[in-house]
């Protein structure tokens, strides 16, 4: 299996900047996820690991070898297309054997190795249709089998589930981790769906505006997010962020309520902000409600999810939050609610430079 | 209103229903206004003949003489099928058909992958290799033949032969002097190809236009070469348009290189370039005008026509129905 690294790889479609500079790099067996809205330059970024897409600068090495001038059949990579990009005029069968048939492998070897992903995928039933009396979900299974059938040393995956239903891709999302742990290959899947990217990856690539905006486990882009943007983006409800004024230890929010930093958080707010401005975040489940709680809000809606009760809660000064509270809890609207927030869960942000404080 | 209207077609009778101005005629009545006049067209000029020459080819009709036909069963087909020139006549039909969409699939195959992608001009290029099909056939034939000309035809100059004497007469079928059978009919051939190719280009450029790039794309990750991706993905891909330019050409050849021949040998030297359709014309206009003769000759090339079509049809939805 391979590693893969981007060196200041950068793309440019004329004047229009894709894939600002980017640095990269994947372990050998590693599963990341590039996670960001649609339009971001996660698919050109995969493209040009490819070598579908030529880069505008940078390079980007296979295992240490530079591959940046290499075309895509000589990079050793497999590519999943979001649309399955099946060829319309053969079976499945002759889908699968395309690949082994353009390395001329023997007609045995085809047949051992087609048994092989056939066994894996369980696909059998499958392999004299064609592609277009095959549902979606059977086509993206025909299209990992192609890709799976040649060994690569690594896979790529552009959305591979977005063109399914959405309760056909949870099992799909499954099949595919389960495949990873079975082969250990070095993958890396492109998705805008974050729930896909907290459940599949070792590691997610946020990005927006064609930038990365941070590398991290699952853990560290929920917990710790590195900017404004990833706290908004990750999560659903994303952070609450609410813009407030800081001095002696205190956060003043809008209006009465204060909020007491945690000792071992003053130095780094000293060093951090630039003025008094700060942007204080914390999940829905960060806030805790309990009768004696130091913050007061009025409930303005209650949206019971099943495993527990999203309230939206505002804040003196108009400003709305979420928090997450047990099912069993009934809050009239209107009524006053008082929480704590939990210290180890309260993140900062400066306001001028959008990124966390830590 | 009392009226519950409950569908488009409720509300059209309702509409139409009432008084309206500026419309006396009503919907169907104008659509039969603007049909009968083609419809009459069409008898009168296609089915009418149709039927009227299946009649006559059961007859001894004869478009001069001043007689009525009389029936004589299937006496013009026994003729035409037991006449030892007609096989010979076929046998020269089925070579130009053959050798003329042969090579204009395999030149127009060519020419449409060269243009398959853009550089530049190649807009213009594109236009100007479609000029010939946009000529008369007949002026085509006459200009050919006057390039083709021995003495002082460009086609021989540009094969570099000073003396007329030591070339070829291509429509003569004669090499310096010396009898060279098929000379003809393959200079036939050759402008017949020169004139369709860029039809047969047309079809198979829009076919390979149509197929889409992540096909391709695919191709390149699961390291086909590009001969493996032209085997295995282009040539499948076109091939329903491939079909259908082979249909239209074969269906043509058959009948249209009436106006080529003619306009180029008239059907010689001798019978060497007499296609069918050339037989035909002789048949009801020169000569006996054996107008009953020629429209059982007419109504056998109509079924093999028929029979090639169906071949190629069938062909055709077959493969459609794998993809
Ligand atoms: N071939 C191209 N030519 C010009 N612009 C392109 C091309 N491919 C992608 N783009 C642009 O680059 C940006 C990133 O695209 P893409 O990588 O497909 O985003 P994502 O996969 O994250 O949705 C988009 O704004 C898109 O319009
Ligand atoms: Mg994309």
């Amino acid at each position: 299996m391979a590693t893969i690294k981007l060196r200041q790889v950068e793309k440019r479609f004329g004047e229009f900047q894709a894939v600002k500079p980017m640095d990269l790099t994947i372990d050998s067996g590693e599963f990341v996820v590039f996670l960001g809205p649609s339009g971001c330059g996660k698919t050109t970024t995969l493209r040009m690991i490819s070598g579908l897409e030529s880069v505008s600068t940078g390079d980007i090495f296979l295992d240490n070898r530079k591959v940046t001038w290499l075309r895509p059949s000589d990079r050793d990579i497999a590519f999943v297309f979001q649309f399955f990009a099946l060829y319309p005029h053969m079976t499945a069968r002759q889908n699968i054997a395309f690949p082994l048939q353009a390395e001329g492998e023997s007609k045995d070897e085809i047949d051992r190795r087609i048994k092989e992903v056939v066994d894996l995928l369980q696909i059998g039933h499958l392999l004299n249709f064609r592609p277009g009396k095959l549902s979606g979900g059977d086509k993206q299974r025909v299209a990992l089998a192609r890709a799976l059938v040649r060994r690569p040393a690594a896979f790529l995956m552009d959305e591979p589930l977005g063109a399914l239903d959405a309760d056909f891709r949870e099992s799909m999302r499954a099949e595919i981790k389960r495949l990873h742990l079975d082969l250990k290959a070095t993958t890396v899947y492109v998705t805008h769906d974050q729930i896909e990217a907290m459940a599949m990856s070792d590691r997610i690539v946020v990005m927006s505006n064609a930038e990365v905006q941070q590398v991290g486990t699952p853990a560290q882009v929920y917990y710790d997010p590195a900017n404004l943007f990833v706290a908004r983006f990750i999560g659903s409800p994303g952070m609450n962020l609410i813009t407030s004024q800081y001095g002696d230890g205190v956060v003043r929010l809008p209006g009465s309520n204060r909020y007491a930093v945690a000792p071992d958080w003053r130095m780094a707010l000293g060093e951090g902000l630039d003025s008094d401005d700060v942007i204080m975040g914390f999940r829905p489940e960060a806030a805790h409600i309990k009768p004696d709680g130091t913050l007061v809000g009025e409930v303005y809606a209650s949206e019971l999810y099943g495993a527990y009760t999203m309230l939206h809660v505002e804040l003196e000064g108009n400003e709305i939050i979420h928090i997450r509270s047990d099912r069993q809890m009934r809050y009239p609207i209107g009524s006053k609610v008082r929480f704590d927030l939990d210290p180890e869960m309260v993140r900062f942000f400066n306001p001028k430079t959008e990124m966390a404080i830590n | 209103m009392s009226t519950v209207i409950k569908s488009q077609t409720d509300v059209a009778k309702v509409r139409s229903a009432q008084p309206n101005p500026r419309r006396d005629l009503s919907d169907k009545a104008i659509r039969n206004i603007f049909i009968f006049p083609t419809l009459v067209l069409l008898i009168a000029i296609n089915v009418f003949p149709l039927v009227y020459s299946l009649y006559l080819s059961f007859t001894n009709y004869s478009a001069i003489a001043n007689k009525q036909p009389v029936w004589v069963g299937f006496e013009n087909f026994g003729r035409v099928l037991s006449d030892e020139r007609m096989w010979e006549i076929f046998s020269t039909t089925g070579q130009y058909v053959l050798f003329s969409v042969a090579l204009q699939l395999i030149l127009g195959f060519a020419l449409a992958m060269l243009v398959r992608d853009k550089f530049f001009g190649s807009g213009l290029v594109t236009t100007l290799i479609l000029v010939p099909m946009m000529l008369s056939p007949v002026v085509v034939g006459l200009f050919w033949k006057l390039m083709y000309n021995p003495t002082f035809g460009y086609v021989n100059y540009l094969l570099g032969f000073s003396n007329p004497s030591l070339a070829p007469d291509w429509l003569a079928s004669r090499w310096a002097g010396d009898p060279t059978p098929g000379l003809a009919l393959w200079a036939v051939i050759i402008v017949d190809v020169w004139m369709w190719t860029p039809f047969v280009m047309l079809l198979i450029l829009s076919g390979l236009k149509a197929i889409p790039d992540y096909l391709y794309e695919a191709a390149a990750i699961d390291r086909a070469s590009a001969w493996f991706q032209f085997w295995r993905i282009t040539l499948p891909q076109v091939t329903p348009l491939m079909m259908i330019a082979i249909l239209f050409r074969t269906i043509e050849a058959f009948n249209k290189s009436f106006d080529l021949v003619m306009g180029m040998t008239g059907g010689g030297p001798g019978t060497q370039t007499e296609v069918v359709a050339v037989t035909l014309y002789k048949q009801a206009f020169q000569g006996q005008w054996q107008t009953g003769r020629a429209s059982a000759l007419a109504y056998m090339v109509l079924i093999i026509i028929i029979a090639i079509s169906n071949l190629y049809i069938r062909n055709l939805n077959r493969m459609k129905e794998g993809a």
